[in-house]
C-alpha cells in the first residue's frame, strides 16, 4: 500500500511537471539569435504517420538554414531564424501551428505535406499570410491566393509524364490506353483530376481508374481488371509501399515487363526499389522535381557536405535534397524582400510585412536554386513556383534521369467547374 | 450527491439547485467573466488553442453522454464529427444557406447517422458495439471520399460563419461563438443528467436488464443517447469546419476517435466536469508535443535522429498508461477528492 | 471465368493473412476478455525488430527469426506486467484505453529506433508466382496461409488439451472462480500476452515480406477486426473460416461490383460486412453466444 502511494505521488508529480513544463521548455530552449533576424516559419510532420518523409525534410531545411547562417552570414547579413513546429500530420495541430507561426512574426511559412497545407491554407489565406507548399496538391494553388507550390503537384506529374510518354515512348497509331492506379487521398486523385482535364488534348484514352489504400497488401483484384482492358501504360500516383505492391502484382500477372509503368514523385524513391526488388521494378519510369543525388550542379557539393556532417543517415534521400532546395528558395525570397522593402518594413512580421514579402519576394522570384531543382519563377495566374520536372527510369536498380527539365503545363481546372468546383475563384 | 458533512438542504429549491451557495455563484460568474474576456489578454495562438479546446469539448460532451452516462461504447466519434462538418460545409458552400441553418442541420444529420449506426446497440454491448462504431467511422469516411458533392478526395472549402450581418472572421469572434455554444452544451449536459432521460441513461449503463425490468424502453433510450451524442458531435464538426476553413476527410481518422475516448476517460467518465478537464489535459499535452521535437533538436543536435521524432508518441502513450494505472476514475475524481480534502483540512486523510 | 478464379485465389490467400493477425487478437480475447488495440503497434515493432536483426546486424534468418520470437515473448511479458496487471479489476474500458496507450508507445518506439520508417526485408521467396490454373499467387501468400493453418492447429490443440490452455479458457469465463481454485491468474495473463505477441510477430514478418515495412502495417491490424467479428471474437476456427470469407468478399465482391459502382469499393467491404454481421448474428459464426434474457 505504501509503495503504491509513493508511486502515485511520484507519478502525479511527474505528469504535472511534464504537462506544465513542456510549453515553457519550448519557449525557453528556442533561443532566438541575437539581434535582428528574418523569421522563417515551418510546419513539419516530424512525428506521426508521415514522419518518414517529414524527418529528412526537417533535417534538410534546418541544415540549409544552418549553412546560410554560418557560411554565408545570413541573408544580406541578417541571420535566418527558423521557427518550426511539429504538426504530427494532425489537422487540428496544423491549424493551430499556423496561428502560432503568424503570432511569432514569421514572414512566411512552409509545410511539407499537401494535407497539412490544406488544413493550414484557409487560415493563412484569410489573413494574407503567404505560404509555400513543398509537396502540393491542386487545391492548394487553385484558385491562386497566398499559397504557392515549390514543385509541380501530382496533377502536373501526370501531365509531364503523359507529355513525355506521347512524345518519346508511344509509337503506334491511334490513342494509347492508360490505366490509373491511385492512392485513396489527394495524392492519387490529383493525378486523376489532371488526367480528366488533359487526356483528350494529349490524345490518350483513359481507362476507368482503380484505387488502393496505403495499407494494401494485394492489388491482384484491381490489376486483373486492368489486365482485361489491355492497357498500354499504367500510371501509379501513390506512396512507395503500395506502389511496390501494385508493380509486384503486375509482374505476377505477367503484365510487366510489357506495359509501360510510370510513377508520380511521391512514390518514386529508393524505398520503392527496396520493397519491390530491383529486378521487378527495372524499367519503371517516374517523375521527380529535383536532380539526382550527386549530379554535377553548383548546389550539390555543399548540400552533400552538410548532410554527411550532420545527418549522414539521410544520404541519397531525395526528400532531404528537396527540402534543402526549399530553404534555398526561402532564403532567396527573404533576400528579394529585404532588397525591395528594407528590413524595417518586414521586421514586425505583420500583415504589411507579409504583403511585402509576397509581392516583392515570392512574386519576383527568378532563381535557379543552384541547379538542385527546376528553376523557380513566378508567373501571374499560376501559383506554382517551379513548373518543370525530370523523367527518371530505374536502370540496374538505381533511379537514373533520362530527360532534362520538362515543363508541366498548368492544368486548367477552372475550365471544368462541374468537375472541380473548388478551382473556381 | 457529495454534500459535505453537516450541510443539509432545507428547501426543495436548495435540493434541486446546481449552484447551492452564493460562493458557488460568485465563482461561476468570475470564471465566465474570465473566460469571455480571454481574447483581451490571450494572443492569437492561445486563442486558436482555446478555440480548438472549445470545439473538442462540445464533441467530448456528446461522447460523455453516450459513453459516460449511457454506457454505449462508441469509437467512431470522429466519423460523426465529420458528418457534421461536411453537412455544414455543403450547406454553406454549395447551397449558400446561412450558417445557423448549417449548424443545426449538421447536428441533426450527424444525430440521424448516429441513430442508424446505433441500432446494433440493441443486440450487442461492450466491445461488439465498439467495433460497429469503428466500422461506422470507416464507412462514413469512405462515403465522404467517394461522393462528388463533398468534394471527393480533394475536400471542400468552407466560408466564414456568419449570423445575420455579423461575420466571424477572426479567432476572437470565433472564440465568442464557440464559447457560447460550449456553455450552452455544458449546461444542457449537466441538466440532462438530472432529468428523467438522464436517469434512464444511467440506469441502462449500470444494469440494462434491471432497467428494462423497471419499464425503461431500452430501444428508445439507447437510440436517444446515440442521437444526442452525435448531435453534439455534429455541432462540433460544423464549428470545426468554419474554424479551419477547408475540410478533407483525411482530417478525421480512427486515431481521432480513439483520442476522444482517451479524453473522456482521463477526464472522468460520467461526470459533467470530466469532458472539460480531459479535453484540456490532452489538448495542452498535444500543444506541448509540438515543441518537443524542435526543442530536442535545438538543444541536443548531436542526438541520433530518431530521438526527437520517437519521443513524442512514446511520451503520449506513457502518460495515458500512467494515468489509467494511477487514477482510472479520471481527473474529475481527483478534483472531487481535492475539494473534499480542502474542506476537511487539516483533518483530511 | 479466368477472372473469377483469380479473384477467388487472391481472396482466399489474402484472407488467410488477415486470419493470422486475427488469431493474435482472438488469443487475448479468449484468455482475458481484453480487446487488444495495440495489435497494430505490436505488428509494427516486431517487423522492425526483424529488420534490425536481419539487415542491420546481418544475422541470417535462421538465427534472426528465433531471436524475434524471444523478443516477442519479452515484450508480451512486459506489456502485461506493466500496463495491464495494475488494471486487473478495472472496467473493460480502462483496459481497452491502456492498450491504446501501449499502441502509441510502441509506435513511438519503432520510430525512435528506426526513424526512416520505410524499408524492406531481404527477399526470401523467389518472385515467380505459383500458378493455379490460370490464376497466379505470390509464394509469400501460400506460405502465409500454411503458417496460419499451422498456428491455428497448434493454438486449438493447446487450448483444448494443455493444462495452461484450459486454465486460460477458465479465466476468460470467470476470473474470480479461477482465483478461488488457486490458479495464478497473473501468470495466465502473462502467457496469453506472450503468445499473442509471438503470433503478431509471425504475422508481421510475413506481411513485411509481402508488402514491405512501413507505417501501414498498423492499419492491416484493423482489417483483422472484420475477421474476428465475423468469426467470433473468441474463436480460432472462426478466424480461419472468416478470414477467407472476408478475403473473398473483398476480392470477388469488389472485383465484380467495382466497375459498376466506385473504384475503391474493396476498401469498405469489410466494414459493411461488420455492420451486417452485427445486425444478423452479433457474436459471429463461431463465437460464444452470450444469452441475456429476463
Amino acid at each position: 500500500m505504501k509503495g503504491k502511494r509513493f508511486l502515485m505521488v511520484v507519478g502525479v508529480l511527474f505528469l504535472a511537471l511534464t504537462v506544465a513544463a513542456l510549453p515553457f521548455v519550448g519557449a525557453c530552449a528556442a533561443k532566438p539569435a541575437a539581434g535582428p533576424t528574418l523569421k522563417y516559419g515551418m510546419s513539419i510532420c516530424v512525428t506521426g504517420v508521415a514522419a518518414e518523409k517529414g524527418t529528412p525534410m526537417a533535417h534538410g531545411k534546418l541544415d540549409c538554414v544552418k549553412y546560410i547562417n554560418e557560411e554565408l552570414g545570413g541573408v544580406n547579413g541578417y541571420p535566418i531564424e527558423a521557427i518550426w513546429y511539429d504538426n504530427a500530420y494532425d489537422a487540428a495541430r496544423a491549424a493551430v501551428i499556423v496561428k502560432k507561426i503568424m503570432d511569432e512574426g514569421a514572414l512566411f511559412f512552409t509545410t511539407n505535406s499537401s494535407k497539412m497545407m490544406s488544413c493550414s491554407m484557409e487560415i493563412a489565406n484569410r489573413d494574407g499570410f503567404p505560404g509555400i507548399a513543398s509537396f502540393s496538391s491542386p487545391v492548394c494553388t487553385n484558385p491562386p491566393k497566398h499559397i504557392y507550390a515549390q514543385m509541380p503537384d501530382y496533377g502536373d506529374d501526370w501531365a509531364a509524364f503523359a507529355n513525355y510518354y506521347m512524345e518519346n515512348i508511344w509509337e503506334g497509331p491511334g490513342k494509347p490506353k492508360m490505366a490509373l492506379h491511385l492512392l485513396n487521398n489527394p495524392t492519387g486523385y490529383g493525378a486523376r483530376d489532371a488526367a480528366l482535364c488533359l487526356a483528350d488534348e494529349l490524345g490518350i484514352e483513359l481507362l476507368p481508374e482503380e484505387e488502393h489504400a496505403a495499407d494494401t497488401i494485394s492489388e491482384m483484384e484491381s490489376m486483373t481488371r486492368i489486365k482485361a482492358l489491355e492497357p498500354d501504360v499504367l500510371f501509379i500516383s501513390s506512396t512507395p509501399a503500395p506502389t511496390a505492391v501494385v508493380i509486384k502484382n503486375a509482374y505476377e500477372l505477367g503484365m510487366y515487363p510489357g506495359i509501360v509503368i510510370g510513377c508520380a514523385h511521391a512514390s518514386y524513391t529508393k524505398a520503392l526499389v527496396d520493397i519491390a526488388g530491383a529486378d521487378i521494378v527495372e524499367g519503371v519510369y517516374g517523375v521527380y522535381g529535383t536532380v539526382e543525388w550527386g549530379d554535377d550542379v553548383p548546389g550539390m557539393a555543399k548540400m552533400m557536405a552538410y548532410c554527411e556532417r550532420y545527418h549522414p543517415q539521410d544520404a541519397e534521400n531525395m526528400d532531404y535534397m528537396f527540402s534543402w532546395a526549399e530553404a534555398l528558395i526561402g532564403a532567396e525570397i527573404l533576400r528579394l524582400a529585404l532588397e525591395n522593402c528594407g528590413y524595417e518594413a518586414i521586421a514586425w512580421g505583420d500583415a504589411a510585412a507579409w504583403e511585402c514579402v509576397e509581392k516583392n519576394g515570392i512574386q519576383k522570384l527568378d532563381y535557379d536554386v543552384l541547379g538542385l531543382q527546376s528553376p523557380v519563377k513566378y508567373t501571374p495566374g499560376d501559383n506554382r513556383l517551379a513548373k518543370s520536372v525530370r523523367v527518371f527510369q530505374i536502370i540496374d536498380g538505381t533511379i537514373t534521369a533520362i530527360s532534362d527539365w520538362i515543363v508541366a503545363p498548368r492544368v486548367p481546372f477552372e475550365q471544368y467547374p462541374d468537375l472541380f468546383p473548388w478551382a473556381v475563384p | 450527491m457529495g454534500l459535505p458533512c453537516g450541510t443539509h438542504n432545507y428547501t426543495y429549491d436548495q435540493d434541486m439547485a446546481i449552484l447551492r451557495t452564493k460562493t458557488h455563484w460568485a465563482l461561476l460568474i468570475a470564471l465566465l467573466v474570465l473566460l469571455f474576456t480571454f481574447p483581451l489578454y490571450g494572443g492569437g495562438y492561445w486563442l486558436s488553442v482555446a478555440n480548438l479546446i472549445g470545439i473538442t469539448v462540445i464533441a467530448a460532451i456528446g461522447l460523455n453522454i453516450l459513453l459516460g452516462y449511457c454506457g454505449q461504447l462508441s469509437i467512431g466519434h470522429a466519423g460523426f464529427i465529420a458528418v457534421g462538418a461536411f453537412t455544414s460545409a455543403i450547406l454553406t458552400n454549395v447551397l449558400g444557406l446561412p450558417f445557423l441553418v448549417g449548424l443545426i442541420a449538421a447536428g441533426l444529420m450527424a444525430g440521424f447517422i448516429g441513430l442508424i449506426f446505433g441500432i446494433p446497440s440493441l443486440k450487442v454491448k461492450g466491445f461488439y458495439l465498439a467495433i460497429a462504431t469503428i466500422a461506422a467511422q470507416f464507412i462514413i469516411i469512405w462515403v465522404i471520399n467517394h461522393l462528388e458533392i463533398t468534394g471527393g478526395f480533394v475536400g471542400i472549402a468552407v466560408p466564414y460563419a456568419s449570423i445575420g450581418g455579423l461575420v466571424f472572421d477572426s479567432e476572437a469572434s470565433m472564440f465568442y461563438l464557440i464559447m457560447v455554444i460550449v456553455v450552452m452544451c455544458t449546461f444542457f449536459a449537466k441538466n440532462l443528467a438530472r432529468t428523467r432521460v438522464g436517469r434512464a441513461f444511467v440506469a441502462i449503463r449500470d444494469n440494462d436488464l434491471a432497467a428494462k425490468v423497471m419499464g425503461i424502453n431500452l430501444f428508445y433510450y439507447k437510440l436517444l443517447a446515440f442521437f444526442i451524442g452525435c448531435f453534439f458531435a455534429g455541432i462540433a464538426g460544423s464549428l470545426m469546419a468554419h474554424w479551419i476553413g477547408f475540410m478533407n476527410a483525411e482530417q478525421f481518422s480512427l486515431m481521432e476517435s480513439i483520442l476522444y475516448i482517451g479524453m473522456i476517460i482521463i477526464g472522468g467518465l460520467g461526470t459533467a466536469l470530466g469532458p472539460i478537464l480531459g479535453v484540456i489535459f490532452i489538448r495542452l499535452m498535444q500543444q506541448g508535443m509540438i515543441f518537443v521535437a524542435p526543442t530536442i533538436e535545438a538543444a541536443f543536435p548531436a542526438l541520433p535522429a530518431g530521438f526527437a521524432t520517437g519521443i513524442a508518441p512514446m511520451l503520449f502513450g506513457l502518460i495515458i498508461i500512467l494515468f489509467l494505472i494511477l487514477e482510472p476514475r479520471g481527473i474529475a475524481h481527483r478534483w472531487m477528492l481535492f475539494k473534499a480534502a480542502y474542506r476537511l483540512w487539516p483533518f483530511s486523510y | 471465368m479466368a477472372e473469377l478464379l483469380q479473384y477467388t485465389v487472391t481472396g482466399v490467400t489474402v484472407g488467410m493473412v488477415y486470419a493470422l493477425i486475427g488469431l493474435s487478437f482472438a488469443l487475448i480475447w479468449k484468455s482475458s476478455g481484453v480487446a487488444n488495440l495495440a495489435l497494430g503497434g505490436m505488428v509494427l515493432i516486431f517487423s522492425w525488430f526483424t529488420y534490425g536483426m536481419v539487415v542491420q546486424i546481418g544475422l541470417p534468418y535462421w538465427i534472426g527469426l528465433p531471436l524475434v520470437i524471444i523478443f516477442a515473448l519479452a515484450v508480451g511479458w512486459l506489456i502485461e506486467r506493466f500496463a495491464l496487471r495494475p488494471l486487473i479489476a478495472q472496467p473493460i474500458l480502462s483496459l481497452i484505453t491502456v492498450t491504446l496507450g501501449v499502441f502509441y508507445f510502441l509506435e513511438g518506439l519503432a520510430i525512435f529506433i528506426w526513424p526512416w520508417m520505410v524499408d524492406a526485408l531481404p527477399r526470401v521467396f523467389p518472385p515467380e508466382p505459383f500458378h493455379i490454373g490460370t490464376a497466379v499467387v505470390a509464394q509469400a501468400y501460400i506460405w502465409a496461409a500454411v503458417v496460419s493453418l499451422v498456428l491455428f492447429g497448434v493454438l486449438t490443440l493447446y487450448f483444448r488439451y494443455h493444462k495452461m490452455g484450459i486454465a486460460m479458457r477458465a479465466t476468460a469465463d470467470d476470473q474470480f472462480a479461477v482465483q478461488a481454485c488457486g490458479i495464478p491468474v497473473t501468470r495466465i495473463f502473462s502467457t496469453s500476452w506472450m503468445f499473442a505477441c509471438v503470433v503478431a510477430a509471425i504475422a508481421g514478418v510475413l506481411i513485411s515480406w509481402i508488402g514491405g515495412l512501413h507505417m501501414g502495417l498498423v492499419e492491416v491490424g484493423l482489417k483483422s477486426f472484420s475477421v474476428v467479428i465475423l468469426g467470433g471474437l473468441d474463436s480460432f476456427i472462426g478466424c480461419i473460416v472468416a478470414g477467407p470469407i472476408i478475403g473473398l468478399a473483398e476480392n470477388v465482391g469488389g472485383g465484380y461490383l467495382t466497375p459498376l459502382t466506385w473504384a475503391g469499393l474493396k476498401g469498405v467491404i469489410p466494414y459493411i460486412i461488420i455492420i451486417i454481421v452485427l445486425f444478423i448474428k452479433p457474436y459471429g459464426l463461431f463465437g460464444e453466444v452470450r444469452i441475456e434474457r429476463i
